[in-house]
């Protein structure tokens, strides 16, 4: 799957995108800590950031497989 | 219920007409501006940032969302991305609906939800030059996860076109009579003020008759040539002889060819049925409130043709830009004389008046000698001066005592240089520096790079000066292989493109150095290869800008 990372998190991360691959679907809990063993910077964001899967905001019960888009949103700003 | 939804790295229309359907009695419309102060800090733009798809997404669910409280006919929605400077709109929302309050209150709804839901940052506010080293390119990932690419932001070539966006201004307006703004950019919507025609005309030489009216035989009752106008309605039975043109008595009519009716004194039979009415309809060409040309459009016969026809004769147009170029160089020779070992035939000056002239502009071309306080002499010598240019090129050599030349010459004509290099190749030691309206490039010295970089970035910061609409990528398929060792920088490859069964075929064209010239002449397209890319086979879709 590939996750995506905007704005404050792409200055966290130091990158826009990564590819992660997984043998069986990830829990939102197991996602984060995959990211977080790679991307300690994330850390501080994690409180405020809501994820989307494919387009879509998905709640803490979602799980997330390969061929998944998964966006990490921080605080929007627009208008 | 109609929705539009957008995302734009361009300027917000002055003037977004309302829907055309007739049924909205309130059209609201929201412009959320960028001010100059963003946290106690004066600033010059801010730089938005969305995650475009799903943001479209979720603009249109909340459309759906807010309208089912309150029925509205269409919305529209524009928001811009990328470097929005101060004073334009970043934000843009019309409202159509029947009444009023459901529209402002649509309006008010979407708005407050499009702050919490719609995945758009302000990435950063740019206060002048500070910002040039905020937008350098992030560095890259320090690690990946596994195996897959890694997508570093920004990409450097947008970054450099968005400083040009950023720092030009489109020029002032002019009035110009019809026949010397052909070339010219229209700058404002030219929208229809009455119908056309006014009325149904004939469009063959005949017979009108009512539409419904099955007799077989009629009475001539009147005769119009091409100028009359007398509106009056027809009876069932009665003919009305017209030309080719004739503004016909009243609507609901049909016209009868000549070669179809046989007619005997006042009386016509009609020989064999039509199943075209032969008649241009009352406001089929347009109607009061359609947007004919739109701002940014640049002039050709047609557009011409069109504003003759509404009376347009004093349009609103960009003025012609007048352009200093220089060229540097010790060994370059006119092409009229035979080289000498060590020297080369300057084509970049053709190359360049050809270039700026096919945009409208009016070119002025000087050699300077290469010793920087001789050419400060001829510079401050030149009739007009070069303040009143409102573009400046310098040719310059690809070394880099050659660039610091035309840095210096820049900064000593009152330029601030913007940026100094641009991560692509061939044309990377790129200067772009502004003074006030003004703007100047040093362009790298090879006529290639000469070539890409005047229509990357010389063209584009043509377009954003005379208002024209931006030239946008184009995506193709390679008809050839691209060889080339993978790169650090994006590359543009120059490419000959045709169209073939309406799909975009490129094929790449020799290139070793940008010393190279012979591939100019066959060269109509450049295709973007991203960086280490390495071999692209035949059959690789890729995106290209037409040039």
């Amino acid at each position: 799957m590939r996750i995506l990372f905007f704005a404050q998190l792409k200055d966290a991360t130091r990158c826009e995108a990564v590819e992660i691959s997984t043998s069986s679907p990830l829990t939102t809990g197991q996602l984060w800590a995959r990211l977080m063993a790679e991307f300690p910077g994330l850390g501080a964001h994690r409180a405020s950031v809501r994820i989307a899967r494919n387009c879509e905001y998905v709640g803490l019960e979602a799980t997330f497989a390969n061929g998944d888009e998964v966006a990490l949103i921080p605080p929007v700003s627009g208008g | 219920m109609e929705i539009e939804v957008q995302l734009t790295r361009e300027p917000i229309a002055a003037i977004i007409p309302p829907p055309a359907s007739g049924l909205a009695g309130a059209w609201v419309e929201f412009r959320g501006l960028v001010r100059s102060e963003e946290n106690n800090t004066e600033i010059s733009a801010l730089e938005y940032e969305a995650y475009a798809g799903m943001a479209e997404r979720e603009m249109r669910r909340l459309i759906a969302a807010v309208s089912e409280q309150q029925p509205c006919l269409a919305v529209k929605v524009v928001h811009r991305i990328g470097v929005v400077p101060v004073g334009e709109t970043a934000v843009y929302v019309g409202v159509a609906a029947k009444h009023r309050g459901a529209a402002f209150a649509v309006l008010a709804g979407f708005m407050d939800q499009l702050k919490q839901d719609v995945p758009i940052w302000k990435r950063r506010a740019l206060a002048g030059l500070v910002a040039v080293a905020a937008l350098r390119p992030l560095p890259p990932p320090a690690k990946r996860l596994a195996a897959g690419p890694a997508r570093n932001a920004p990409l450097p070539l947008e970054t450099a076109l968005a400083h040009i966006h950023a720092r030009i201004p489109p020029l002032p307006a002019v009035s110009l009579p019809l026949q010397d703004a052909a070339g010219h950019v229209l700058r404002e919507n030219l929208v229809a003020t009455d119908d056309s025609p006014a009325a149904d005309r004939s469009t063959r030489d005949g017979y009108a008759i009512l539409q419904t009216d099955s007799s077989a035989t009629f009475c001539i009752t009147d005769t119009l040539h091409a100028a009359d106008c007398k509106p009056r309605q027809l009876g069932p039975g009665e003919a009305v002889r017209v030309a080719t043109g004739t503004t016909l008595p009243c609507a609901g009519l049909r016209v009868i060819m000549q070669e179809n009716a046989e007619r005997t004194g006042n009386q016509i039979k009609i020989l064999r049925s039509e199943t075209a009415t032969n008649v241009c309809r009352h406001g089929e060409d347009w109607q009061a409130g359609d947007t004919l040309l739109a701002a940014g459009k640049v002039l050709d016969a047609g557009a011409l043709a069109v504003l003759a026809s509404v009376g347009c004769t004093q349009p609103r147009v960009s003025p012609q830009l007048p352009v200093l170029h220089f060229t540097t160089g010790d060994e370059l020779v006119p092409p009229t004389t035979s080289p000498q070992p060590g020297q080369i035939r300057d084509c970049n000056s053709i190359l360049i008046r050809a270039l700026l002239e096919k945009q409208g502009c009016a070119v002025t071309q000087q050699h300077l000698p290469e010793n920087f306080e001789a050419a400060q002499r001829v510079v401050a010598s030149l009739v007009p001066p070069a303040p009143t240019f409102n573009l400046v090129l310098i040719s310059g050599g690809a070394g880099g005592g050659d660039k610091d030349f035309t840095r210096a010459l820049l900064e000593w004509l009152g330029f601030e240089i913007v940026f100094d290099r641009v991560n692509i190749r061939p044309g990377a030691p790129l200067v772009f520096g502004v003074n006030g309206t003004r703007i100047a490039f040093g362009l790298p010295g090879n006529p290639l790079s000469h070539f890409v970089c005047f229509h990357l970035f010389v063209a584009a910061a043509l377009k954003r000066l005379t208002g024209a609409e931006p030239d946008g990528m184009c995506s193709g398929m390679l008809a050839g292989k691209i060889e080339d060792a993978p790169n650090a920088r994006e590359t543009l490859w120059p490419a000959r493109v045709i169209l073939e069964n309406r799909h975009a075929r490129l094929t790449p064209l020799r290139w070793h150095s940008s010393g190279d010239v012979t591939c100019l002449a066959a060269a109509n397209a450049l295709i973007r290869v991203p960086a280490e890319s390495g071999l692209l086979p035949a059959g690789t879709e890729v995106n290209f800008l037409p040039v």
